[in-house]
């Protein structure tokens, strides 16, 4: 049956790759993610996995690794945090392109200058335009469940996508927390072996990846990823589906609502912060503040049509940003602006506003929870918000 | 919310990283077992380690769930456990103490010998000193269980079982008998809890 | 707008100035557990120990014609020890001199 372990996130990305009996891993050290490349390289050693296990150049190394073992029919593993993240940019548009279910495991750090371990969500968000699937863990026992759902729903022959499957660095890497580990039968259930398919490189049926096009072809090459976009949510609910059926979890695909019901303002977070969230909105609750949680689980695809039905349901979305977007439409960070893009339409629409907060590594306390709360309780009693971005801790605010 | 009780470790990097980190990962396990809701991490801007940089490892233990998971520091220490006694000429180890304080060291000095060096030992309660190197023997040295991975080797084997014994004798937050079932080295464990010298400090009120 | 306390404070495109000869910053001496002990009467100058300290703790004093010790960032590899021509270096435990006491908030 199950077993609990205490585990950081890395260690339970590890158990879970391991679990999805993964095929090829290619490592390269950087903090905070390494970890997880650590806890991989024991067990292939100790033949506790059986995997290829590569020790790459550098990211872009790394990513080429993966790209060609996937296209040979290995399903694979990778991962890097902040700057290496960046290193490896020139291969995730070719790793998607090529429709190959790559997995990358992200442990955000900011990225440079100069060097700060701690996390922001910049690293990962920069790539959110390169194909792949996105979205983020608030605990060890997610991350762990994440890893695996991700290689499903990438694997699947209606979306054959590659996956970030990412997670704070240090917060929720770092820091241990409780995690139930299923039994390998319950894994195999779930995630079927890898089939690659027809394009799979194999001497005997010779392919070639990535010929010259000419540009009037470029417009379909793009069609096509996107179509499989638009054919990924009802996967993604199919395998969360399936995954709390078989292990026994009560995930929501998209967006986790908490302490909603009747919330006039609601604090919408991605990754660790939201455990912090949870309890803010329970002390504000005892103090008679209608406050609300709503946790972000995939940021790509972006769940326009579920965010719009229930961020309709408030009066003021205060979006935590742990991301910046230095010169964009709100002046601060990337969610804001799809979140209130996936809001345009809905007739009837919240008040919307963005705390940077957390960026950096900080941590973001209770005590600014409380003072989102005010601004938002305050931009409702007003029937506007005073701005698009607040940077919490660092400016004084008439509330 | 419960109170969290700050439990500080203080030792030096790669020679006796895992030592201190067994300290404080014995510590958060045995309370676990009591139903106790714990913690215990690296500090993480002291890592990555060098050998011999002084570094510090962090256990908490509170009634209730820890709501502030992610504070990067112990601010308040209730007890503070030096893995090597030079360290207290080289750090301020009682920074953020309130008071009443436990402070456990692992030398051959006497507890006198020790507070020479710290101006500020009014802080202090309950000092405990134990040569845990001369019991146990030998400090491990492992990478296994830094930056967020696994421990391979088990907690306890070297110099943390005698630390964790005096621990034990200074400060109710940890019975002996939840120690002793996590650390590897009971008999130790056992030995430093007996042979801890422990003196409770007297302070003008 | 934006009130930075000064304890969060960053300098302008993280440029800082690099420090010359020593890094006040960075004081290092409370890594040791040994410190070296120089023997002066038995010294032959021959520098082996200038040379090798990784972080240029060994200094020539021309005036005293003697080398000459750095605690501030001395982390006790005992190279100089280890490598001392004259036999002139021994190792001692740090908790056996009262001066040296830095008492750092942090460790850096």
């Amino acid at each position: 049956m199950a077993r609990e372990v205490t585990l950081s996130g890395c260690a339970a990305s590890a158990q879970a790759v391991k679990l999805a009996r993964v095929d090829v891993i290619c490592s390269y050290p950087i903090r905070p993610y390494t970890a997880a490349m650590m806890e991989l390289a024991k067990m292939v050693a100790e033949g506790e996995l059986d995997a290829e296990f590569i020790h790459g150049e550098g990211e872009h190394a790394q990513l080429s690794v993966v790209y060609g073992a996937s296209a040979a029919g290995a399903r694979t593993f990778t991962g890097s945090s902040g700057v290496g993240v960046t290193y490896a940019m020139e291969v995730y548009s070719p790793i998607s392109g090529a429709r190959l279910p790559v997995q990358m495991m992200i442990a955000d750090r900011a990225l440079d200058p100069p060097g700060d371990f701690g996390s922001e969500h910049t690293d990962a968000m920069s790539c959110r335009d390169q194909g792949w699937m996105m979205g983020w863990a608030e605990t060890p026992q997610e991350a762990f469940d994440n890893h695996l759902i991700n290689y499903r729903i990438g694997e699947d022959k209606r979306v054959m996508l590659p996956q970030f499957v990412c997670q704070d660095g240090y917060f929720v890497s770092h820091i241990p927390g409780k995690v139930l580990l299923p039994e390998q039968a319950q894994v195999d259930e779930f995630l079927p072996a890898y089939d690659p398919g027809p394009h799979v490189l194999d001497p005997k049926h010779p392919v070639s990846h990535g010929p010259q096009i000419r540009p009037d072809q470029g417009a379909i090459m793009d069609l096509q990823r996107a179509e499989a976009f638009l054919d990924l949510p009802k996967v993604i609910e199919e395998a969360v589906d399936s995954y709390n059926r078989i292990v026994g979890r009560s995930y929501s695909p998209f967006i986790e609502e908490y302490l909603t019901d009747g919330a006039d303002i609601v604090f919408f977070v991605q990754g660790g912060h939201a455990a912090t969230a949870r309890h803010a909105v329970r002390h504000l609750r005892d103090q008679g503040v209608k406050a609300g949680l709503v946790k972000l689980r995939f940021v790509r695809p972006f769940p326009s049509r579920q965010l719009s039905e229930v961020l309709s349901k408030f009066k003021a979305v205060g979006v935590v940003e742990t991301s910046t977007s230095y010169g964009g439409s709100m002046r601060g960070g990337n969610l804001l602006p799809e979140v209130r893009a996936a809001l345009y339409d809905a007739p009837e629409r919240p008040l919307t506003t963005s705390f940077m907060a957390g960026l950096g590594g900080d941590v973001v306390p209770l005590k600014d929870f409380y003072w989102m709360a005010r601004i938002l309780s305050s931009a409702i009693k007003a029937g506007r918000v005073g701005k698009t971005v607040y940077w919490a801790g660092l400016e004084e605010v008439s509330a | 919310m419960a109170h969290v009780h700050e439990i500080t470790v203080w030792t030096r990097g790669v020679v006796k990283d895992k030592e201190g980190r067994d300290v404080a990962n014995a510590i958060a396990k045995a309370a676990d077992a009591e139903g106790k809701f714990t913690q215990a991490f690296d500090n993480y801007v002291d890592l990555p380690d060098r050998v011999n940089v002084p570094l510090r490892k962090y256990a908490r233990i509170s009634d209730e769930d820890i709501e502030m998971k992610y504070d990067y520091e112990n601010e308040k220490p209730e007890v503070v456990v030096v893995v090597d006694a030079t360290i207290v000429k080289g750090i301020d180890v009682l920074r953020g103490m309130q008071g009443d304080g436990v402070l456990v060291v692992n030398t051959d000095r006497t507890p006198e010998q020790i507070l020479q060096f710290i101006p500020n030992r009014e802080l202090v309660r309950t000092i405990a000193c134990v040569d845990a190197t001369s019991i146990a023997g030998r400090s491990t040295v492992d990478f296994s269980g830094t930056e967020g991975g696994v421990d391979s080797l088990g907690i306890g084997s070297g110099i943390a079982a005698p630390i964790l014994g005096a621990f034990a004798k200074a400060s109710p937050l940890v019975k002996l008998e939840a120690l002793a079932g996590v650390v590897k080295n009971k008999d130790a464990l056992y030995q430093g809890h007996q042979s801890a010298v422990v003196r409770t400090l007297h302070q003008e009120s | 707008m934006f009130n930075v306390p000064k304890e969060r404070a960053v300098p302008f495109g993280c440029v800082t100035p690099a420090p010359v000869g020593e890094q006040p910053a960075m004081i290092t001496g409370n890594w040791r557990e040994y410190r070296p002990v120089l023997d002066p009467t038995v010294c032959n100058l021959c520098l082996d120990c200038v040379t090798l300290c990784p972080d240029a703790c060994w200094k020539l004093d021309e005036a005293a014609e003697m080398v000459v010790w750095n605690p501030k960032y001395c982390k006790g590899c005992l190279i100089c020890v280890n490598q001392c021509t004259g036999e002139a270096l021994s190792k001692a435990y740090e908790l056996d001199f009262p001066d040296g006491v830095v008492r750092l908030e942090k460790p850096f």
